[in-house]
């Protein structure tokens, strides 16, 4: 008995720091922040005053917000589709057998880990109309210029091709390591069987492969719904907000039109879709390493 | 060489191909980081020219401008912080995160399981929505533009990281060697510091390097809690509107400092990159 209470006071007193420090910046911010979306909360208009759900009524009839919800599931739904399909390909190419493939692969996911503020920067500079080269590229095909960040139709698929720079390698590395850990056998097995190359491929690999896929794609789509800095360094939500993503417009209720009540109740509204998401994620993940 | 010759050379086209594919591919992944060290090392008529200039005669104009007196502001002191904050957070993170995740991977309570998945699900919270009640809160306790506030804040974003990939790495090591130090007479401490950190030192690297990434790339809340003083390298190059878009060779020798040192750090990590990523789930 007394062996289980040591073991009960050394698990307490290893956890309780860092559950201390989680509880006080992670968890209470999240309360403080349903808090304060009840509130008209502004920056040096006095003190805040109770509002019940008027901030949540205000986004409900806001044009602006609704836009931005609809320019963030655009963002996430091209992202994350060039990225997984690209990705999920090059997984593949960079499973062939061959000397070298290994390092070259090594270098491909060098994007993965570039500051997203450098990657704003280096592609702000790259799609100028001016003198950036990804028009000259365009002008050698023959086309006019494209103003990538400025014409009303292209400046989101701007950013999708950034985004997609710095994370179709992590769909690739993370497939990749799937692909490297499916056993040898089943492709003997299914040798045997007869199944030609296709066959295997839809027939064996795809479904083998399908609890890696889940995961790859939940964490992009919370990942890309997060994202802020391409927004930041290249357009601002501009042109004529149509990069306005829910990062950004919160950014801008918050911190420039200093509304914090309303800000943090798109915030809140933010956190209920990203939990709706996660959820499938910690499903798909928790139950399978644990039960031993 | 070899009598047979048909499938070797079958398999070298094959080779030769997803080879010729892969180069292509990496330098896509390259052609933006080539874009800005040669855009560092341009002269300004070089920067603005149209068609852009892919041979010039590259100097060191712009690193000395960044460095040395570039409009007063001395990046620097943001270095610095960033050192500084990175090194710090990353610290604690991984202290403080591996014993937690020892004692959830060794001893069990009930309701563990349901407190590691809470944990974790934090980390999927978007930092935005952590603007406003931080900002507030760190407001209220003075600690605005202080290098604790980030160094706080980096520390619990990526404790929820560190325990749940720990925990992982902690329960794959067999039980037995640390039952055997305790018949030895070593006590729980010692156990956890002597035999089961140094059998989970992969995890702790490839969890350290990851956590350090995070704090060392984060933007959104540092540009909110930090003006001047605890300002890091992100939110000096996110000032680069404020230069009226000319410094562009001055903002990219910086970028090459933040980028730079990460980029090394990458290319030596890749063993445990994927389950750091993945949050364990895959390996």
């Amino acid at each position: 008995m007394s062996l289980l209470r040591e073991k009960r006071k050394i698990a307490f007193a290893m956890i309780s720091p860092s559950i201390l420090v989680i509880v006080a910046i992670n968890i209470f911010p999240i309360i403080f922040a349903v808090y304060i979306s009840l509130h008209l909360w502004s920056f040096g208009r006095g003190e805040p005053r109770f509002a019940g759900l008027l901030n949540y009524e205000d986004l409900y009839y806001d044009g602006r917000f609704i836009d931005a919800v609809f320019t963030s599931a655009k963002f996430v739904f091209f992202a994350v589709l060039v990225e997984f399909l690209v990705g999920f390909a090059l997984a593949f190419l960079f499973n062939v057998k061959v000397r070298g493939m290994a390092t070259l692969r090594q270098v491909a996911v060098l994007p993965i880990m570039v500051m997203p503020i450098v990657a704003g920067l280096v592609w702000f500079y790259m799609f100028n109309e001016n003198f950036g080269v990804i028009n000259w590229l365009v002008t050698l095909l023959g086309a006019p210029k494209v103003g990538f960040l400025t014409d009303l139709d292209v400046a989101l698929f701007s950013i999708v091709l950034a985004d997609a720079w710095q994370w179709t390698p992590f769909v690739m590395l993370v497939m990749f390591a799937a692909l490297q850990s499916l056993p040898e056998y089943v492709y003997e097995a299914a040798k045997m069987d007869g199944l030609n190359g296709w066959q295997t491929f839809w027939r064996v690999t795809i479904p083998m492969l399908r609890p890696s896929i889940m995961i790859v794609i939940i964490l992009r789509i919370v990942d890309s719904f997060k994202m802020i800095e391409l927004v930041f360094m290249m357009t601002q939500g501009g042109p004529a907000g149509r990069t306005e993503v829910l990062p950004w417009y919160l950014y801008v209720t918050g911190f420039q039109g200093l509304d914090l009540g309303y800000a943090a109740a798109i915030a809140v509204c933010m956190l209920i879709i990203v939990t709706i998401f996660t959820q499938f994620f910690v499903a798909r993940i928790g139950f399978g390493d644990d039960q031993k | 060489m070899t009598s047979d010759s048909k499938p070797i050379s079958q398999f070298n086209l094959r080779a030769a191909l997803a080879l010729g594919a892969a180069c292509v591919v990496v330098g896509f992944s390259l052609f933006p980081l080539y874009i800005m060290i040669t855009t560092a090392l341009k002269a300004e008529s070089d920067i603005f020219s149209w068609p852009p200039t892919w041979t010039f005669s590259p100097t060191l104009q712009a690193f000395k401008n960044a460095f040395l007196l570039f409009g007063g502001q001395n990046v620097l002191v943001f270095l610095f912080n960033s050192v500084l904050i990175t090194a710090a957070s990353t610290a604690l993170a991984v202290g403080l995160g591996s014993m937690a995740a020892y004692a959830l991977a060794r001893f069990p309570f009930r309701g563990s399981k349901h407190l590691a998945f809470f944990i974790l699900s934090t980390r999927f919270a978007p930092p935005v929505a952590f603007i406003v009640p931080i900002y507030l809160m760190f407001r209220s306790v003075g600690l605005i533009d202080t290098h604790l506030a980030l160094i706080l804040f980096y520390t619990s974003m990526n404790l929820s990281f560190v325990i749940w990939v720990l925990r992982g790495f902690f329960a794959d090591i067999p039980i037995e060697l640390e039952e055997a130090a305790l018949v030895d007479g070593y006590t729980r401490w010692q156990v956890f510091l002597r035999v089961a950190l140094p059998l989970v030192r992969p995890g702790l690297v490839a969890t350290a390097i990851l956590s350090a990434v995070f704090a060392w790339n984060e933007f959104l809340l540092a540009n909110i809690i930090t003006q001047r003083d605890a300002a890091t390298i992100p939110v000096y190059l996110s000032g680069f509107s404020a230069s009226m878009g000319i410094a562009w060779g001055e903002y990219m020798a910086v970028g090459f400092f933040a980028v730079a040192p990460i980029m090394i750090f990458t290319f030596f990590l890749q063993r445990h990159l994927v389950r750091g990523l993945t949050f364990g789930a895959v390996r």
